[in-house]
């Protein structure tokens, strides 16, 4: 039988064993895996909601801003001595906006949820390029009105500005006090702030510092 | 004969391939279609099973609307009065009547809106998925909250937590979290049903009522009954099921028409092929007449040629259903009404065995006339060529 012959019916062959496998693939009825281990979720991804205002109110002169995200997992034993405790999932990345004045960088913008009292309250922090707060908003929070009150205050939320990574953070100290009902909630605010800021801190910080085998030169 | 009509076809292995490459393609969609309607049916009816109901009590509108937004997690507009929950309930044929109010509190800031259930506890029994992943299973008491666990995810609760309803001033107490069911329920807030009458000032009042029948034979008599309740009227799983097979049944029709449309370039892909190859071997076709060949071994030469073109077409065809069917699968589900979740894609034997036969008639239609002009030429032109 000549050569082409037996080629063209190993491949009609060939087609029709891949045919069959796939139906008796498709007809069995093992059930698919199932893994008893169900690994951590992590919580959804806070999202920037108003990125035209927030950047009126805190970078007027800026032209655009970028989207960047910061893979932290390399600075892990930094960042538990910086934060004070072990980093969460989520801390592993940063995801955050930079802002520009056509080329010039004039700072950062990132946002987080934080767990409040009645609900989680989304934040959008500000940062300048000198490192320190340029300003903070609550995008949204579920927390009843006294507390909202207290937490929406813009003199409240103006005693964040100039704030940086290494502040103390304390509300009654460097952040003005509210009232008690709002604490805990307040409390979750700054505490997310201040990991924010942190966050930012090392990842520009390891940007800055040169290479090891530079260092090693 | 088999092995002269291979010959043949692969001394033009381009012009062989073109044409068989244009069928196939048009052979992929086809059994795509096929299987496509196939799984569509079953998934649709296992989901209805799933759903542990026969059928529902809404207001009265667009029933089909209705149904979908109740089974999708979406509030309605108008709402039943509570008496239509007792008179399902006192229906003879009824053995579950489980009363739900759904209601959106809208943030256009956010992009999204919460959507709020109100349930008793006879809702249970007609969500067999319901299961806890943390806290209670059910609410302690009317500040209650359970929460799909998106909801949870996103608003950063867990049992014992409190959460509040801007809109409706209502603060909760969060009793349970929901696992994954990768229904609508994972982003639902559900409170119990008075509650949930409460906080939106429905008083008495109930977006739709889910029975489960005791016999699903008498779904005739008392959807009949139960079709007398002032304001509302019913629907039935089964319906819905029609209408949306109804409405795939059109896009299917489209479909059909486009692949018939692909189908007749392929035929004619092949019949150009063969019919150039006819004119070609003009002089072949004549030597082999004046030889001995006959009238009918000519035409089945060329025939055969035909059905070994498409036949090559087809299990092309079929390949790539199976290689490219899920990719397909995935673009169609997000225009489908309720598309299941499991797998739709799935090829039968029997969806097989179409294919090939259509292959089969293409192959037959298109080697008609080349094989009937191949068997009119008279032994002489092989003289006249020479």
């Amino acid at each position: 039988m000549p050569r082409p012959v037996i080629f063209g019916f190993g491949t009609l062959a060939l087609l029709l064993a891949v045919v069959a496998w796939r139906i008796s693939d498709s007809s069995s009825s093992e059930p698919p895996f199932d893994p008893k281990i169900q690994l951590p979720q992590a919580a959804p991804l806070c999202p920037w909601r108003e990125p035209a205002s927030d950047l009126k109110q805190f970078f007027p002169n800026a032209t655009r801003y970028e989207p960047e995200t910061r893979i932290l997992s390399g600075q892990r034993l930094e960042l538990v001595g910086r934060l004070g405790r072990v980093p969460t999932g989520d801390e592993n990345a940063l995801h955050i906006y930079r802002c520009y004045e056509n080329l010039t960088p004039l700072g950062a913008v990132s946002t987080r949820r934080v767990k409040g009292t009645y609900g989680a309250i989304e934040l959008v922090l500000a940062v300048g390029a000198d490192g320190q707060v340029r300003g903070l908003r609550v995008q949204r929070l579920r927390e009843p009105e006294p507390i909202a009150d207290a937490l929406l205050n813009p003199g409240w939320l103006r005693t964040f500005e100039g704030l940086r990574s290494d502040s103390s953070w304390k509300i009654g100290g460097d952040i003005a006090d509210v009232v008690p009902e709002a604490r805990a909630s307040a409390e979750a605010i700054a505490d997310g702030a201040r990991s924010l800021m942190i966050l930012l801190a090392t990842s520009d910080e390891s940007d800055a510092r040169p290479p090891v085998a530079a260092r090693h030169h | 004969m088999l092995l002269l009509a291979f010959r043949n076809l692969v001394r033009r292995p381009l012009r062989s391939a073109l044409a068989v490459s244009g069928l196939a393609s048009a052979l992929a969609v086809f059994a795509c279609l096929l299987a496509f309607g196939h799984g569509y049916r079953r998934a649709l009816s296992a989901e209805s099973d799933r759903m542990g109901l026969q059928m529902m009590l809404v207001p009265l509108g667009c029933p089909y609307d209705a149904a979908a937004r109740v089974l999708k997690g979406k509030s309605l507009e108008n709402s039943l009065p509570e008496s239509a929950l007792e008179a399902s309930r006192r229906d003879p044929a009824v053995a579950i009547a489980a009363p739900i109010l759904m209601a959106a509190t809208p943030r256009p800031d956010q992009g999204r809106a919460d959507m709020w259930v109100g349930l008793d506890e006879t809702a249970l029994a007609l969500k067999p998925w319901w299961r806890v992943k943390a806290g209670k299973p059910w609410f302690p008491d009317d500040d209650s909250v359970i929460l799909g666990c998106d909801a949870a995810e996103v608003e950063m609760r867990a049992p014992g937590d409190r959460l509040h309803s801007p809109e409706t001033g209502q603060e909760l107490r969060v009793a349970g979290v929901l696992e994954r069911s990768g229904t609508s329920d994972d982003s639902l807030f559900f409170v119990p049903l008075r509650t949930a009458q409460r906080m939106f000032g429905q008083e008495n009042r109930l977006t739709a009522v889910a029975i489960r029948l005791r016999d699903p034979a008498l779904l005739r008599e008392a959807s009949e009954r139960l079709q007398g309740v002032p304001g509302a009227q019913i629907v039935t799983p089964t319906e819905m099921m029609g209408t949306f097979l109804n409405l795939v049944g059109a896009v299917r029709t489209l479909l059909f028409s486009i692949v018939l449309v692909a189908m007749a370039v392929g035929v004619l892909g092949v019949f150009n092929t063969l019919l150039a190859a006819v004119v070609e071997r003009t002089n072949e076709l004549s030597v082999m007449r004046a030889f001995g060949a006959s009238r009918s071994q000519i035409g089945c030469l060329i025939t055969t040629e035909a059905l070994l073109l498409t036949g090559a077409g087809s299990a092309v065809g079929i390949l790539l259903a199976m290689v490219g069917g899920h990719g397909i699968e995935k673009v169609v589900k997000q225009f489908v009404p309720l598309a299941p979740t499991e797998p739709l894609l799935t090829l039968t034997a029997w969806t097989l065995a179409q294919c090939v036969g259509v292959g089969a008639l293409a192959g037959v239609v298109a080697g008609l006339y080349p094989a009937w002009r191949a068997s009119r030429l008279p032994p002489a032109e092989a003289s006249k060529a020479e």
